[in-house]
């Protein structure tokens, strides 16, 4: 009897437990999910600290990018900048026709140079460029300080440059050395100068539309860079030059491409360092030369009227100059001066240009929309190019001024080719150039004038 | 007659100078903005009254010790209002920003407003957290931010181990104690406002170690039916300093503005807004006006069980200093 009883009683007693150790097994469930949740939110948390620390850090951190613009180093609010690039050009020049040899082809490290530019704060940059390469056929390269130069712009209208640079004058020369149509400029900024030491003052006005720069600079010959980085003489030039794009607010207007101005400088330039050292070819050869006692004592003045128009992928560019400088055969004694002449020399060029992919042609050059990649099937930009040019040495320069190896009074030459920018930063080029000389009846005197000048000159461009 | 005249002229001349708008910068510690919202709109309201002048007043908050190393780094603050003088010490002894005897120029250590450290808790209490013996029980997740950036932090730090050496009488079973709490820690805000911001909207924690004023802050934002406050049975008396950036203002012409800031918030009417935000007032007649809304409690000061503020950064902040040593990431 006892047994069924107690067998019953354990039959009652059993769902009990069961459902007592259920509510145990949900408790416990629910601890654990409790402190699942508790983990998850400790995890987020700490997450967005770490996100707001880094937010912080971030406004104080220093950014830095690498790519084909060059290295770029910039605080956290971008007030001070750091931009290092380069320009390595490295040319083949063949030359046809010379009489067996006469040119030398050559390999040639045309330029070879590290930018470094930047920002300080709000109002001042800085531009510093040596120059490794130097090469322009047959001399031996030295580095230089091309460009070492300090600009305060408190505005857009009017900003202070100090230090070495280009000389403000030509539309050509003022183009940046890896923009240039063709590989080598025109007769037009051999009659310029090239870089100089001074201080001028700059500016934009009418949202663009006008450009005026004028200044004080030591003053140099036609087609040289200050050497030494101070003057030879007592003497300084005043550059100017205004620039007009009166159409550069109306961007749908097929004007808008239109730009036009003039620039000049006066001065009075003493010694023979103040002659030129040559007016040379596409190919750099030596055409004209002043004779080595040549003396420059007076005024030298310069005008050169300049334009330039695109549209769409369609460019041109023209300029026109006189240089003008006072010489004697030779430098006065304390006794004697031979009279003095004023010498006018005057070139011109015309350039054209079209992209025939169809991006923009541009005064700063072609931005391909999409880089070469052969996977891609895709090819740059390439650009055709065309010029004309043209210069004449004032008839007065001859007999007396003239050096006798290098004496043409007139050069004239044409030239065709294309550019291939492979990416912003890469650029093929190849230029058919050809030049004849006239040397006004008189016998040419050296063996480079004998022939005109046939070059194919071909470029390969590092610019970043 | 004519020197009369004269004076009539100066006080027309004065008349009709123009108002100027000055500007000022207050670098603070975390939990002051609602109180600095206040306070400055009643001082440019007085100085109005008082000069002419207008005075507009910005504000940056953060723990007090990132907030020293920011001015140190150059950040222009005309004054500062940190949590500890240790912090303030550094603008000297690093930043060459002040002079070593900043905290004589105003009174009470130019300390204008106490507080102290009180232990907010869930409503209802439910891990029964009455002291600091059960903060350090395993299993209570406390939330407190870092000592290393947040002045906060170094006051709750110091509350606990004073605790535990009055206590235990050890500072061996103290270093035990604070070692235990840290266990506790699973994350360690900056600043105080980031640590009642995970205690409060992230729902983490059992308890957060917090300034007295921003605990009675969170518990009237968020509401008595979520919060309560546990006033320990003893705690540490902390003294928030403040101070002028003499190179600072020297530099940007805000001396005579600044001290004139600092020096307001010691009247009648800066006390007030101090107590209205739950700072304890210096003055005694409005402290008794606000005292309902204090608990007493055992204080006990940084300078009778540390010797000081110098002595505590460098045994316990500093470095390689106990909490260093005691705490892992």
């Amino acid at each position: 009897m006892f047994v069924p009883l107690v067998a019953l009683g354990l039959l009652q007693a059993a769902p009990s437990v069961a459902r007592a150790s259920d509510t145990d097994d949900i408790r416990q469930l629910r601890d654990q999910i409790q402190a699942l949740e508790e983990k998850l939110k400790v995890i987020e948390r700490k997450q967005e600290i770490r996100d707001e620390a880094a937010a912080t850090t971030a406004k104080s951190t220093p950014k830095v990018t690498a790519d084909e613009k060059g290295l770029n180093v910039s605080s956290a609010d971008g007030s001070t900048t750091l931009h290092l690039g380069a320009l390595v050009q490295f040319d083949s020049r063949e030359f046809f026709g010379d009489g067996g040899g006469v040119l030398n082809n050559s390999f040639l490290l045309r330029r070879a140079r590290l930018i470094s530019d930047g920002t300080i704060g709000k109002y001042t940059s800085y531009l510093f460029v040596p120059e490794f390469g130097n090469g322009s056929g047959g001399t031996a390269t030295t580095v230089a300080i091309l460009d070492a130069a300090v600009t305060v712009a408190p505005t857009t209208a009017v900003q202070f440059k100090f230090g070495k640079f280009k000389s403000p004058l030509g539309l050509e020369e003022l183009q940046g050395d890896p923009n240039t149509n063709f590989v080598e400029r025109t007769f037009v900024s051999s009659l310029l100068p090239n870089r100089d030491v001074g201080a001028v003052v700059t500016g934009s006005l009418f949202g663009g539309a006008l450009s005026y720069t004028a200044g004080l600079l030591n003053g140099i010959a036609d087609s040289t860079t200050a050497s030494g980085n101070s003057d030879f003489d007592n003497d300084r030039d005043v550059d100017a030059r205004l620039w007009a794009q009166p159409f550069v607010a109306d961007k749908d207007s097929p004007l808008w491409g239109i730009g036009f101005g003039v620039g000049g400088s006066a001065g009075r330039e003493k010694g023979t360092s103040a002659v030129t050292a040559g007016y040379k070819t596409d190919g750099q050869q030596t055409f004209f030369k002043y004779g080595s006692s040549v003396y420059a004592d007076g005024e030298v003045w310069r005008i050169t009227p300049q334009a330039s128009y695109y549209y769409g992928p369609l460019g041109a560019l023209a300029e026109y100059v006189v240089s003008a400088v006072n010489v004697r055969p030779s430098a006065p004694t304390a006794t004697t001066a031979l009279p003095k002449t004023q010498l006018e020399n005057k070139a011109w060029e015309i350039t054209g240009s079209y992209v025939l992919t169809g991006e923009d042609a541009s005064y700063s050059g072609v931005a391909p929309r999409e880089p070469f990649n052969w996977a891609n099937g895709t090819w740059g930009a390439l650009q055709l190019v065309g010029r004309l040019e043209d210069v004449r040495i004032d008839p007065k320069a001859f007999p007396t001024f003239a050096a006798f190896a290098t004496n043409a009074n007139e050069a004239r030459a044409w030239g065709a080719g294309f550019n291939w920018y492979l990416s912003r930063a890469v650029r093929l080029s190849q230029d058919f150039l050809q030049t004849r000389f006239s040397t006004n009846g008189r016998l040419p005197t050296t063996q480079i004038l004998l022939h005109n000048e046939t070059a194919l000159i071909t470029r390969v461009q590092l610019s970043f | 007659m004519k020197s009369k005249l004269t004076f009539l002229l100066a006080l027309a001349v004065a008349a009709a100078a123009p108002a100027k708008t000055v500007q000022l910068l207050n670098v603070s510690y975390d939990p002051t903005r609602e109180l600095y919202v206040d306070y400055n709109a009643a001082f440019a309201k007085y100085w109005k009254q008082k000069t002419g002048d207008d005075v507009v007043v910005r504000q940056s908050h953060g723990g007090s010790g990132a907030q020293a190393r920011s001015v140190i780094d150059g950040l222009s603050a005309d004054v500062v209002t940190l949590a500890l003088a240790a912090d303030i010490d550094a603008l000297h002894s690093i930043g060459h920003l002040l002079p070593a005897n900043w905290q004589t120029r105003l009174p009470s250590g130019s300390t204008p407003y106490t507080s102290t450290i009180v232990l907010l808790v869930r409503k209802g209490n439910p891990k029964n957290i009455n002291d600091w013996d059960d903060v350090v029980k395993p299993g209570i997740s406390i939330v407190v931010p870092n000592p290393k950036t947040s002045g906060g932090a170094r006051w709750a730090y110091l509350a606990a181990w004073g605790y535990a050496e009055r206590k235990y009488g050890s500072k061996d079973k103290a270093k035990e104690f604070i070692t235990a709490l840290y266990r506790n820690v699973p994350v360690l805000d900056s600043g105080a406002r980031g640590a009642t911001t995970t205690f409060v909207q992230r729902g983490i924690g059992d308890v957060l170690l917090a300034w007295e004023n921003e605990a009675y802050l969170a518990l009237k934002e968020a509401g008595g039916d979520q919060l309560q406050v546990v006033v320990p049975s003893t705690s540490i008396l902390a003294e928030p300093p403040v101070a002028v950036v003499d190179k600072v203002a020297s530099r940007r012409g805000t001396t005579e503005v600044a001290r004139a800031y600092l020096e307001y918030l010691y009247s009648d009417e800066g006390q007030d807004i101090a107590g209205r935000n739950f700072y304890r007032p210096r003055n005694e007649r409005i402290a008794a006006k606000y005292a309902a809304n204090f608990p007493k409690l055992d204080l006990f000061t940084i300078n009778e069980v540390f010797g000081g503020w110098t002595k505590a950064q460098q045994i316990h902040f500093a470095d390689g200093g106990i909490f260093d040593q005691i705490y892992q990431k």
